[in-house]
């Protein structure tokens, strides 16, 4: 892919456009970020070349055919040379509706038939949290790249077992299903935060706010409740642990610190009584790092008002993240980076007259407006899929060559030279353990409505 | 003449007994005095040197397999200016060098895998998935600085997208400590003489061509046996 591509050629009348725009963008403050701004990652492959090369040929299984497991089906089905051969459910219905994504896949009813098929080198494990653990350990000793989708577990224990199976398991690939660590647009945005180009950290912001009941209806009470497995506090993680994994796990990483703790709410507004769910609708915790930073996450399933993004307010500038797309808020008595003079400004409504933006979103630095416009043409999971895909043929074949040559009697020499290959970025089990623990912590912390310090201990093996 | 088909029993079993006792001593002998290193997991760096008509590349791995043989009597004392058992300046040896051909991976701080897909391409890597050097003979070439690495002259076989060229390069011989050598050496070659095309990508601004001449470099850490 070549962002580029994505960028349309203004003429000169729409460069006119622009830079009468651009003037009134500057005042504004508004200047978008994207990787062109800066040195692309390596690791990302829009080379713009006329050669590009083919990524590895790796066969995937795919563990639970839910809703995730159905859109992973779809995603895989882009991504290159990922043929998915076998999948897997105990749910008939689930595995009917999952063949029309792999028609030609192996179809398994139990995980360890699909584990012992020696066609399968990946496996991605997308069932429901709580059977991450069996399903994650199992496909590791079979020797099977294993992609677990966030968090790993429903509790730290579980967390750590499959985290300690994966560091252990050397000669193969674990990627936690953290799938912005992949995106090319969040590892652009890492080093620019950190570089200071928004001043000394203040606060950090960010919210997810869907209306979904999260309750779903099957033919049968048994398969019901558990499809069912979101709504109650035995097995789910809430809103912070199954959705906000995602978002304060890039707080984290951007803010390069673990919170030192977290404090939460919880209240249930609108989905009560129905299949006996005793999970909170709604959301607040506010994570304490370092420095005096603070990180204000918010989630409903209450309200669609403003969907999800991400604010990290410096002394300097502000960054707001929204879908594969961010923007620089300077402040006034900011210093001139140079840059941003030629960079696409949008302009922003941030007020519940978000009805008048339909003419105002058309004046925009470059053709087409600040929601449609798409710097990165894929989705997230389809970039950390990738990122798996080819992670799973290199280092795969690294061992191979490795094993040939020297044997297996000095595994840290073969893990040493894994870390020393020029990999895509990807959440590895250290990143997922993390996360998994900064999430699960959060969410007890908001049903307890309580404050609770994170132990160091918590975060290690 | 008469063919004697029968055999005393005395006989055949004095017989044997010496074919088996020359065997043995033969055998005992030579697994003896042999000294075998066995490549080792760290401690290797190959480098692949080129250029172009834009700037010159570099390719690097870590990974050097292969086994080095010494002969019968043969000692690398770091000590001594000569080495014990070379037979004048030839010395007895067996080696192979083997290299994968996708573990060697470009320098280049901007896309480096689009160079290491080009690069591994053009080696057929595909069909071909090891740089192979089969030594056929290792000259010293003395004297020996006590201290410093042994200086050598190589002949073998260098087999590079299954084509297959006599060569002759310089290595140095290190020893380290713990019964471990570092053989370290520079093989010019030129990739028209193994088939390969000299890269050529079209980077949109301009055909970047690739020279014909490369050097592969190489430090590679071996373990004496037991």
């Amino acid at each position: 892919m070549n962002e580029k591509d994505n960028l349309p050629s203004p003429n000169r009348r729409e460069f006119l456009k622009q830079t009468s725009l651009a003037t009134f963008m500057a005042m504004m403050g508004g200047v978008e970020l994207h990787a062109e701004d800066a040195p692309k990652p390596a690791a990302t492959n829009s080379s713009g070349l006329t050669t590009k090369p083919p990524p590895p040929l790796v066969n995937f299984g795919v563990i639970g055919l839910g809703e995730q497991g159905r859109e992973i089906l779809k995603t895989l089905a882009h991504v290159p040379s990922s043929p998915v051969v076998a999948i897997c459910d105990n749910y008939p219905r689930a595995m009917k509706r999952a063949t029309a994504e792999a028609p030609k896949a192996k179809q398994y009813q139990d995980y360890k038939q699909l584990l012992a098929d020696a066609d399968v080198q990946a496996v991605v494990v997308a069932t429901p949290t709580h059977q991450h653990k069996d399903i994650v350990l199992a496909a590791l000793a079979a020797g099977k790249h294993v992609y677990c989708e966030a968090p790993l577990a429903n509790t730290i224990e579980d967390a750590k077992a499959i985290a300690k199976a994966a560091r252990d398991a050397v000669k193969q690939v674990f990627q936690t299903g953290l799938q912005e660590r992949s995106h090319p647009q969040r590892v652009f945005l890492v080093p620019f935060i950190r570089s200071g180009a928004i001043g000394t950290n203040v606060m950090a912001r960010a919210q997810w706010h869907k209306k979904d009941s999260w309750a779903r209806s099957a033919g049968d009470q048994e398969r019901e409740d558990a499809l069912n497995w979101r709504l109650h506090k035995a097995t789910s993680s809430g809103l912070i642990g199954e959705n906000g994994i995602h978002q304060t796990d890039v707080a984290c990483w951007f803010l390069k610190h673990l919170p030192v703790a977290v404090t939460g709410f919880s209240s249930s507004v609108l989905w009560q009584g129905d299949h006996n769910r005793d999970v909170p609708d709604t959301v607040q915790a506010v994570f304490e790092f370092p420095k005096g930073v603070q990180y204000l996450y918010d989630a409903t399933l209450c309200s669609t008002f403003d969907d999800l993004y991400e604010m990290y307010y410096g002394v300097s500038a502000t960054i707001m993240v929204r879908d594969s797309k961010a923007w620089l808020f300077k402040e006034v008595d900011a210093n001139l980076l140079g840059w941003e003079v030629y960079a696409r400004k949008d302009v922003f409504y941030r007020e519940t007259g978000i009805g008048l933006i339909a003419g105002g979103s058309k004046q925009t630095a470059l053709a087409g407006d600040a929601v449609s416009f798409k710097p990165y043409e894929f989705s997230p999971l389809y970039y950390a899929l990738e990122a798996f895909n080819q992670n799973c043929g290199q280092i795969g074949a690294t061992v191979k060559d490795y094993l040939d040559l020297y044997g297996d009697s000095d595994l840290s020499a073969l893990s040493d030279k894994i870390k020393a290959l020029h990999t895509y970025p990807a959440a590895d089990w250290r990143d997922g353990l993390e996360a998994t623990v900064v999430a699960l912590t959060a969410n007890e912390a908001a049903v307890k409505k309580q404050r609770i310090e994170f132990q160091k201990e918590w975060f290690e093996l | 003449m008469k063919i004697p088909t029968t055999f005393h029993r005395r006989g055949l079993l004095c017989s044997a007994g010496f074919l088996a006792l020359a065997l043995s001593l033969g055998f005992s002998a030579t697994t003896q005095a042999q000294t075998r290193y066995s490549a080792q997991p760290r401690g290797n760096d190959v480098k692949i040197d080129g250029t172009s008509s834009l700037h010159d590349w570099e390719m690097e791995g870590t990974l050097i397999g292969g086994f080095l043989e010494l002969g019968a009597g043969v000692q690398l004392d770091p000590a001594q200016p000569t080495i014990a058992g070379a037979q004048d300046a030839k010395i007895p040896a067996k080696a192979r060098v083997i290299i994968p051909v996708e573990s060697v991976h470009s320098k280049a701080d901007h896309l480096p895998e689009v160079m290491d897909h080009l690069m591994q391409g053009a080696m057929k890597d595909d069909q071909f998935k090891t740089i192979i050097f089969t030594l056929s003979e290792l000259n010293f070439k003395g004297p020996h600085a006590a201290g410093k690495p042994f200086d050598f002259e190589t002949k073998g076989d260098l087999c590079i997208a299954g084509v297959t060229n006599k060569v002759t390069f310089p290595v140095t011989i290190e020893c380290l400590d713990g019964g471990k050598i570092k053989i370290s050496g520079t093989a010019p070659i030129k990739m028209t003489d193994y088939g390969i095309t000299p890269p050529a990508p079209n980077f949109g601004l301009g055909m970047m061509k690739c020279g014909d001449a490369v050097k592969i470099i190489f430090d590679w850490t071996l373990q004496k046996r037991p």
